[in-house]
């Protein structure tokens, strides 16, 4: 799809990006000031703090009442569980939309798709009850797990990754499968050896995506989570700007700079993933 | 499929059949008693509806997965519980409240509302005060020795019993006048009394026709309930003041108009519907806000998908240098929590204290201050500024997602006919990238319809909408504003009308969407031919 | 099939979920951060003597009361939590909180006022601990004197104020009506009115009589003037004051803490009289309620009354949040501090927030009347004349 660069276009492409990095950049440079401020404010700074302290940072994992390193590591836990866990509901899910042909096909689709429209805002009480309920049978899943938390985060799993995954996978031309039909493999292993490895880059974006949104949902997870040392990090950091007059916004901004980078790792390591491209010579055409 | 030494059919097939799917069968099975455990298990605590849902669950599952025909269906099990059980049950949920009144007065079931009430009691003239020891024998159960001035009463197994001193079950051991045991009973330490009072608080004594209970640590006193519930006419009558209250709509009313709280949650049917049809507060603004909701979610759409993917084709060059440290710098938006940024992005827009008008005055003088939260176009502006900001990091991973599917021999072919970058872009990856990701489109203006967490942090829907009585603001969504409504309304949180306006909201997103993905289902049939 | 399912788990709803017993014998208490600290210490004392484990659970301010309603009837809320006295209507009807027995001689060891706040019916529903108002904090460097009147403090704030310098005079955080209430009642204006037993009247709203239109025309007139700033919030206002660069502000005790930090001589006193008129603030009270759904109801007044009715633990709480003490003896051994007697001055004529649940439309309906002042988008008769019949509609009143 591309040509090679003219030195022109090389100057207009980087041009471009950079004006765009400004754009996306800017706003998070406040954060960084502000996670050097000594005083607590996140208005009203030049982009360089009069004081800057390294205060804020040193709180954060010395202070027992906000125990960061803890909350980090939860969220860190929970999100790759999640986004493991994910993958492999929607692929199997989108794998069985894609090539079988079954009653209900077209309803189920539609249905998945309507269904994540619903505004789930009431859903928080239902959820609480429900995790409650759970938590008396198996008690090692209920409130204020870790499990009860991640079962209640795999029910977004179908839905839009289902769609996406299926429309990936209806792009993989059936015949490879077919030869592999005629060696004696099952549907199963034809999932997943051979479509899994050629889906690597909707596997990989999948999982980012899920990774970030399972990392920074706060709604759910502060309503199951009920113990200081259970919070993820979301829930952890609103509990700094919740008192009404006396936000730490200093630690606040400092957390936010620590909780991106993890993101921002599982998205560099995602990159090869991303375009491990389609091998298309296996089968002759 | 014979034997192959000619032994009977029938017992061989099944024998190869069992042999070949022991281990379906083993999981089926662990699954079908693991479900019974849990029927069994909401049976004894009285929830017999709730009871059958695990039999039914097993029950379809074990037909799915010994069904070849309904082979498909065992690769959606998985993901369709979990679906089940926490997405569409709370829309259930949802949808049920959204028939009853429950919200502020009217949280509790009937049954919690009445226990509170019979719990509630005044104090007689009458009032005796009694001390107490307790005891507690081996297998923990207590007994307790009340006296007051004028009588000794012995509690013990639910019964009471009046003493008089001395009684040979009463054991002095150390004689130092206090009473250390009551049969096998041994006296308690104020420790252990501390650890127990709690059970001790919720014992009803009855006797000569009083009730006697808990007040503190060191006391019991005989109070008379308050109330007194007639079951079959439906009214509390107050003990003190005769006046009787009846239920109306789940709160104890007397005849002048006097309300008992709490209340509790009834079946009202349509009348939290006909409450948003009828609601003045809802209508007038009604048009206004509903019209700005889908200019939003389109305006935002197509935003953010058209920078999400320029983004995309830009960074998917591969012979673009340093595109991967390009493309961490442009997912940073979304390597935040939104209320984070958003709240940031709410200082940074801030009319006299913002940094972005701080700038524009330091360029241009003191009138260069925009408005750009209270302005309602301007308002307006921002707002779909921000989500921009927010959302074309997902557009850009999607895109990038949905770039590596389409084969490059496609535009191996494309170049060998001549066709220049545009032509290939316009006629093979825009087609072919819709196809993917056109649910996902019609999955993204469903949310920005709903996009409730935006319009709350960013502008709580404000600036005010001039004129209407009603607290419709100029950035208000169809959600954010009814939410309000519902929460911040007259009395309190009503959660039954923020059910009905849930549904409702749902069936005109639903309604668009089901339109849409007709339009987006057309270009399904495409990819057959791929 | 849909339908079937849906209508199954509505059943499944009505059958009720059980509440299950919330663990008797252990005690939870619910508290934002700020006075988390002291509490834990106060549960280690009343381990210490009963022997019973007494936890302490943080949870953010915003989400106590909406937690409450749903957690508490299910047997998974605390025993005793921690809020202001705003929120007793709310929570009493629905039915979540348990009144508290004091005696006379313990109710006199608290401020009047306080107590009235917790009062419901007759009925004390909470102990309280603090009391807060708004006060005028000034900078003493930039602003040496009281001054005597308000007009006099506009006329020192306009001299003060150099925008292109980023310096203030006076600024009252915006939209924020709690804030802004001076104005409205040196006029004047009130909220609700009350019949002759002191209820409060829903549908006698004062908002746009005389007295309020006179105090939202004052606001108006600053705006003009260019001492308020539109887009003035709590973090830009103290955020200012804390840098230097704001001479005077309404703020109340919550303030103190980042004025400290930003090294400021300062000093709080009563806000000058409006027109002549002393101005009436509103005074919140926090307090230690107990929940109707706790098993362990003795021992949380045991905790209560035993170990929190201290003028230690008092003195400890106010420490932590700088709000003056509601206990008295506590508040006496505080009676030489300048902070106490500012915020106490200014709270001479103050009126305790009402705290029926009607409340949050008037919030809504007066913010919004004063954003379009402040933006200068409307004029303050109409703003507020809007404002009280939109409450009105709201209400139902006629």
């Amino acid at each position: 799809m591309y040509d090679k660069h003219t030195f022109f276009g090389s100057v207009w492409r980087h041009g471009i990006i950079l004006v765009l990095i400004v754009f996306a950049v800017f706003p998070v440079l406040w954060v960084v000031s502000g996670s050097f401020n000594a005083t607590n404010n996140i208005q009203m700074q030049k982009l360089i703090p009069p004081h800057a302290t390294l205060e804020h940072y040193k709180s954060l994992f010395t202070t027992p009442q906000y125990p960061f390193g803890i909350w980090l590591w939860n969220s860190l836990k929970i999100a790759l569980i999640t986004s493991l866990l994910t993958v492999v509901l929607a692929g199997l899910g989108a794998y069985a939309f894609s090539r079988f042909r079954f009653k209900g096909r077209r309803v189920g689709l539609l249905g998945l798709l309507l269904i994540q429209m619903f505004p789930q805002v009431l859903a928080m009480v239902a959820i609480f009850l429900l995790v409650l309920a759970l938590g008396d049978i198996f008690p090692w899943a209920g409130l204020n797990t870790h499990t009860g938390l991640v079962l209640v985060y795999l029910g977004g799993a179908m839905g839009f990754n289902t769609w996406l995954m299926k429309g990936y996978f209806d792009t993989i031309p059936r015949s490879l499968e077919e030869s592999a039909k005629v060696d004696g493999a099952t549907p199963f292993q034809a999932f997943t050896k051979i479509i899994l490895p050629l889906a690597r880059p909707i596997l990989a974006t999948i999982f980012v995506l899920t990774f970030i949104s399972t990392y920074s949902e706060v709604i759910l997870a502060t309503i199951l989570l009920r113990s200081s040392d259970t919070f993820t990090l979301p829930v952890g950091m609103a509990l700094l700007i919740s008192d009404q007059y006396g936000r730490r916004w200093g630690m606040f901004a400092a957390g936010s700079i620590l909780a991106m980078i993890p993101f921002l790792v599982i998205f560099l390591l995602s990159q090869r993933s991303l375009v491990s491209g389609l091998t298309r010579g296996a089968v002759k055409e | 499929m014979g034997p192959p030494d000619g032994r009977p059919l029938y017992p061989y097939m099944i024998w190869r059949y069992v042999a070949k799917h022991t281990a379906k069968i083993i999981l089926l099975g662990t699954l079908v008693g693991a479900s019974i455990y849990v029927s069994v298990f909401l049976l004894t605590k009285g929830m017999y509806i709730p009871a059958v849902m695990p039999l039914i669950g097993s029950g379809f599952i074990s037909y799915i997965f010994l069904s070849q025909k309904r082979y498909p269906l065992r690769w959606l099990v998985p993901g369709v519980i979990f679906l089940t059980v926490m997405v569409v049950y709370p829309i259930g949920y949802t949808f049920v409240s959204s028939f009853t009144n429950v919200g502020t007065g009217h949280m509790l079931s009937k049954e919690q509302t009445i226990r509170q009430l019979l719990d509630r009691c005044y104090v007689p003239d009458a009032a005796v005060v009694y001390s107490y020891v307790a005891f507690a024998n081996d297998d923990g159960n207590l007994a307790l020795l009340l006296e007051s001035e004028s009588a000794t009463i012995l509690y013990v197994d639910g019964n009471a019993e009046e003493l008089s001193l001395p009684d040979a079950r009463l054991i002095d051991e150390d004689g130092d006048g206090e009473i250390d045991r009551y049969e096998d009973y041994a006296r308690l330490s104020f420790m252990q009394l501390a650890q127990r009072v709690s059970e001790i608080e919720d014992f009803r004594i009855e006797y000569g026709g009083t009730t006697i209970s808990l007040v503190n640590l060191h006391e019991f006193r005989t109070r008379s309930p308050l109330y007194a519930y007639d079951e079959e006419a439906e009214t509390m009558t107050d003990q003190q003041t005769g006046v009787a209250y009846t239920a109306v709509d789940g709160i104890f009313t007397s005849e002048s108009g006097e309300e008992i709280y709490p209340g509790y949650k009834v079946w009202t049917g349509l009348s939290n519907y006909l409450d948003l049809l009828r609601n003045p507060a809802v209508s007038r603004p009604f048009g206004k806000v509903f019209l700005w909701t889908i200019v939003f979610a389109t305006l935002t759409l197509l935003l953010n998908f058209a920078l999400g993917l320029a983004t995309a084709v830009l960074l998917n060059d591969p012979f673009l240098r340093f595109r991967t440290l390009y493309r961490v710098l442009m997912i940073i938006p979304y390597a935040l929590p939104a209320f984070v940024t958003i709240l940031i992005w709410r200082g940074l827009l801030n009319t006299g204290f913002g940094t972005i008008n701080q700038v524009l005055v330091s360029l241009f003088g003191a009138g260069a201050r925009v408005p750009w939260l209270s302005n309602p176009w301007l308002a307006k502006l921002s707002v779909l500024l921000v989500n921009l900001w927010l959302g074309y990091p997902y557009m850009m991973i999607i895109s990038l997602g949905a770039l590596q599917s389409i084969p490059s021999t496609l535009y191996e072919a494309a170049r060998v006919d001549g066709a220049s970058w545009w032509q290939r872009f316009s006629r093979i990856t825009l087609p072919l990238l819709l196809i993917p990701l056109g649910p996902l489109l019609v999955g993204s203006f469903a949310f920005n319809f709903n996009n409730f967490t935006l319009i709350w942090l960013l502008t709580e829907g404000r600036p005010p909408m001039l004129g209407t009585l009603t607290p419709a603001g100029e950035t208000d969504i169809l959600i954010s504003y009814t939410y309000r409504l519902a929460f911040e309304g007259q009395r309190g949180n009503q959660l039954g009308l923020a059910a009905a306006v849930a549904v409702v909201i749902f069936i005109i997103i639903a309604t668009i969407s089901a339109i849409n993905f007709r339009m987006t289902g057309a270009l399904e049939e495409l990819s057959k031919n791929v | 099939m849909k339908r079937v399912v849906i209508s199954l788990l509505g059943l499944m709803l009505f059958a009720g979920l059980t509440a299950t017993a919330s663990e008797a014998g252990k005690l939870l208490i619910w508290a934002d951060d700020s006075r988390a600290p002291i509490l834990v210490e106060v549960a280690k004392d009343f381990t210490a003597v009963y022997g019973v484990e007494a936890i302490v659970q943080e949870v953010s301010f915003g989400d106590i009361k909406s937690q409450l309603a749903t957690a508490g009837p299910a047997g998974e809320g605390p025993d005793i939590l921690l809020g202001p006295h705003d929120w007793l209507g709310e929570l009493i009807l629905n039915g979540l909180l348990e009144p508290i027995v004091l005696t006379p001689a313990q109710v006199e060891e608290f401020d009047p006022v306080a107590v009235d706040a917790f009062s419901w019916g007759n009925l004390l529903y909470g102990v309280p601990y603090a009391t807060e108002n708004v006060a005028l904090i000034r900078n003493t460097d930039l602003v040496p004197e009281v001054p005597a009147t308000f007009e006099e403090l506009l006329t020192i704030a306009k001299g003060l104020t150099d925008l292109e310098a980023g310096k203030y005079g006076f600024l009252i955080q915006q939209p924020d009506p709690y804030h802004t209430f001076a104005l409205y009642s040196a006029g004047g204006g009130y909220i609700f009115g009350e019949d002759e037993d002191g209820v409060l009247n829903p549908c006698d709203i004062g908002l746009d009589n005389e007295g309020s239109i006179a105090g939202a025309t004052i606001l108006d007139q600053m705006v003009k003037d260019g001492i308020e700033i539109a887009g003035a919030g709590y973090g830009e206002v103290v955020g200012a004051f804390s840098a230097g660069n704001l001479a005077m502000m309404i703020g109340g005790p919550w303030t103190l803490a980042d004025v400290k930090a930003g090294g400021i001589n300062y000093a709080v006193s009563a806000i000058p009289p409006i027109g002549g008129n002393a101005p009436g603030v509103f005074v919140g009270v926090q307090g230690f309620m107990v929940s109707a759904f706790s098993e362990n109801k003795v021992l949380a007044n045991l905790l209560i009354k035993d170990f929190l009715i201290s003028s230690d633990v008092m003195l400890g709480l106010y420490i932590q949040g700088d709000r003056p003490p509601a206990y008295l003896p506590a508040l006496g051994f505080l009676a030489g501090n300048p902070d106490i007697q500012g915020f106490a001055a200014a709270a001479a004529t103050a009126i305790p927030m009402p705290k029926i649940p009607e409340m949050t439309s008037v919030w809504n309906a007066w913010s919004d009347a004063l954003e379009l002042i402040v933006n200068q988008e409307q004029d303050p008769t109409t703003a507020m004349q809007d404002a009280a019949n939109e409450i009105r509609a709201l209400l139902g009143c006629d």
